[in-house]
């Protein structure tokens, strides 16, 4: 058996009962800041979004108005986490052929591209694209949204392991987002 | 600290939505070729784990399909123990399934498939998304659709932990169930579904089959393919998401095969081609014969539009009305390819009612969720009807229930041929002489968004669109032109 089953699945999670849907999204939560780490943790390199964001709660444990989460989503699903917080730090991979594997990036959604594009699913809405649902819908979206990536080299293979650039990127990443973003005590 | 940059989506295009049209030596459509990503390794990565892991690890192989996938699983478990889930469980699972049905096909339906005909197949692709749907049918709407996909996720959730990517699935049962409080918000969002499954009926009657445009689109030869169809039926062969025998017909509405899904094997062939990545399906009795369409093709399609041609009916009273007033348009069985959407729409109409049903059961809220009577098989094959339509999963493991073979089937593998057809018929009205004509990009993509095919298959890597691009390649097999999308 490889090392697959971690610790947080193990955790037993409280269980609330079913209640019909709030109306929260709408309510700005002054002053909070939002971690995602996004990826599949058994696609090789795609899951570097999320090492960085585990790594990260690790180091800021205790840190006040800080909430780190891990999702492997496409951007409606992202506009359920990001609706009520002031600030979102989305780590995810990026892949281009300019980009050498372990080189790191930090986006704005404009860099994204527009929303005119159209995609190929509705599971895979781009951020942009759900940020404009969100303010559309009427949900508080962030001010300040902040993108960090990882350039990768292998995200089809099923895996658990990173390829070693990226691997070594992952700690480089975590003191940049940490620093630049003043997640600090 | 790395540059900044403006990412070109050009760069990511590789293996994603690819499409290639080849034209003979006259200019026109000789053929088109379908592909999607590769993902290597799975089996190899399953190997020797334990199966009760598999329904907490197969949802992350697709971003799109993850309940059907766990639920698969789980009832491949359920065949590897030897064991049945108690009534009470299996009501508990079929609340968690028909959820994942209605919130699925109302994403898809109004995120994508719904635009090319809310806001118009001819529309500027600007406005040809969510944001213009809201535009035409209003604001209240949406915040409608998001609220019933919200509720709807809340009880994946409740019963699976994630609903993204649920992680329960217990041989015999289900990790939790539901408790007498819950009933009545279940209660009362079945209801709400119920509700809006019929509003969103009554607006596809209204913008699309109101339109005659639209309506001679949906029925229009560049749309039509004669294929075999495929799908579960219950034992009154009325449609089932959730178990049942696999029904086959042909192009002509004939049943020509019905077999337990743990038989997948004597009926369902693999072909590997070298332009796909893809193990494509076909009727094993009849042999594989090609991309080809009509009576002498082996290909067969699923998901609505198959379970629409290959059922006698729904399983519902409203769904069976809407059912029979679908058929007596399009009749049956139906090959027009955009009729998908319809039948998208009417089993979200089963799925509501059928939550409904589920909800008033006295027996949803017992105690009695696990049957732990094992009889260890070593064998498991799993049948649902994921959204998109038939998945198979099939394990062994060795004595100690580790695993130590897997195969998926899964419903862009059935569909990967026939989509390839769609799109070379939709591609054959737009492209004569080696002229291609205005809008042929859109014709392509609607051919294929009519399925609601898995693409990157839980890739999430930015910039996070699932691009199209297709190559138009001459009689040589020079590209000559390409058209992309997703910038």
């Amino acid at each position: 058996m490889k090392n697959f089953i971690k610790k947080h699945h193990l955790t037993p999670r409280p269980l609330e009962p079913y209640k019909l849907s709030d109306k929260t999204q709408t309510n700005r939560m002054d002053n909070r800041t939002l971690i995602i780490g996004l990826g599949n943790t058994i696609l090789s390199d795609d899951g570097a979004g999320i090492l960085v964001a585990r790594e990260i709660k690790n180091r800021c444990q205790g840190l006040p108005n800080l909430d780190v989460v891990e999702a492997s989503l496409g951007g409606i699903g992202l506009l359920d986490l990001m609706a009520g917080y002031e600030r979102v730090i989305i780590v995810d991979s990026i892949k281009t052929d300019e980009s050498n594997p372990g080189e790191i990036y930090r986006l704005s959604v404009e860099d994204l591209g527009d929303t005119s594009s159209y995609p190929c699913g509705p599971h895979f809405l781009d951020v942009r694209t759900a940020i404009e649902l969100g303010k559309t819908l009427g949900y508080t979206m962030p001010e300040t949204i902040d993108i960090f990536a990882i350039s990768i080299k292998d995200n089809t293979t099923f895996s658990e392991t990173l390829t070693p650039e990226v691997e070594k990127s992952i700690p480089e990443l975590v003191t940049v987002i940490i620093e630049d973003c003043g997640l600090t005590k | 600290m790395g540059k900044k940059i403006t990412i070109n989506p050009v760069t990511r295009l590789e293996g994603h939505g690819k499409i290639d049209i080849f034209l003979n030596d006259n200019g026109d459509v000789e053929d088109a070729y379908f592909q999607v990503t590769e993902l290597r390794g799975f089996e190899k990565f399953c190997i020797g784990r334990p199966a009760e892991e598999m329904p907490r690890i197969v949802p992350n192989i697709c971003g799109v399909c993850p309940t059907p996938h766990n639920m698969a699983s789980t009832k491949a478990l359920d065949h590897i123990y030897g064991v049945a889930p108690t009534p009470t469980a299996k009501l508990v699972r079929k609340l968690q399934y028909n959820a994942n049905y209605i919130e699925d096909h109302y994403i898809h339906f109004f995120f994508l498939g719904g635009p090319d005909f809310v806001v118009g197949p001819d529309a500027n692709p600007a406005e040809r998304n969510i944001l213009g749907v809201i535009n035409k049918v209003g604001l209240d709407i949406a915040k409608k659709v998001i609220d019933v996909r919200k509720r709807t996720r809340d009880i994946i959730r409740l019963i699976a932990s994630k609903p993204a990517h649920p992680e329960g699935g217990l041989p015999g049962g289900v990790p939790r169930g539901i408790k007498e409080e819950e009933r009545k918000p279940i209660i009362e969002t079945a209801n709400l579904c119920v509700e809006f499954a019929q509003f969103a009926l009554q607006l596809f009657k209204d913008a699309v089959l109101g339109n005659k445009t639209y309506l001679d689109l949906i029925l229009g030869e560049p749309y039509n393919l004669k294929t075999y169809y495929m799908a579960i039926v219950d034992e009154y062969n009325k449609q089932n998401y959730y178990e049942g025998m696999i029904r086959v017909i042909d192009p002509n509405g004939k049943e020509v095969a019905f077999f337990h899904p743990r038989d997948y094997i004597d009926y369902i062939g693999e072909w590997i081609e070298p332009w796909t990545y893809i193990r494509l399906t076909y009727l094993r009795k009849l042999g594989w014969k090609g991309l080809i369409e009509g009576d002498d093709t082996s290909l067969y399609r699923v998901g609505p539009l198959a379970r629409f041609n290959v059922a006698d009916g729904m399983a519902t009273p409203l769904a069976q009305k809407e059912y029979e007033y679908m058929a007596s348009v399009v009749g049956k069985p139906a090959h027009h390819t955009l009729a998908y959407h319809w039948a998208r729409l009417i089993e979200a109409l089963q799925a509501a009612e059928d939550m409904q049903k589920i909800a008033n059961d006295p027996l949803l809220t017992s105690k009695d969720i696990r049957n732990m009577n094992f009889q260890f098989t070593g064998k498991g094959i799993g049948c649902v009807e994921a959204c998109r339509g038939v998945l198979i999963h099939d394990y062994e493991t060795d004595d100690r229930g580790l695993i130590s073979k897997v195969n998926l089937i899964v419903a862009t593998q059935h569909n990967a041929a026939p989509i390839s057809l769609s799109v070379k018929k939709a591609a054959q009205a737009f492209i004569k002489g080696g002229e291609v004509k205005e809008g042929m990009l859109n014709m392509a993509e609607m051919a294929f968004r009519a399925y609601d095919p898995c693409l990157g298959c839980a890739t999430h890597t930015l910039p996070g669109k699932m691009p199209l691009v297709i190559n138009i390649h001459d009689y040589t097999g020079n590209v000559i032109k390409t058209i992309s999308r997703g910038a």
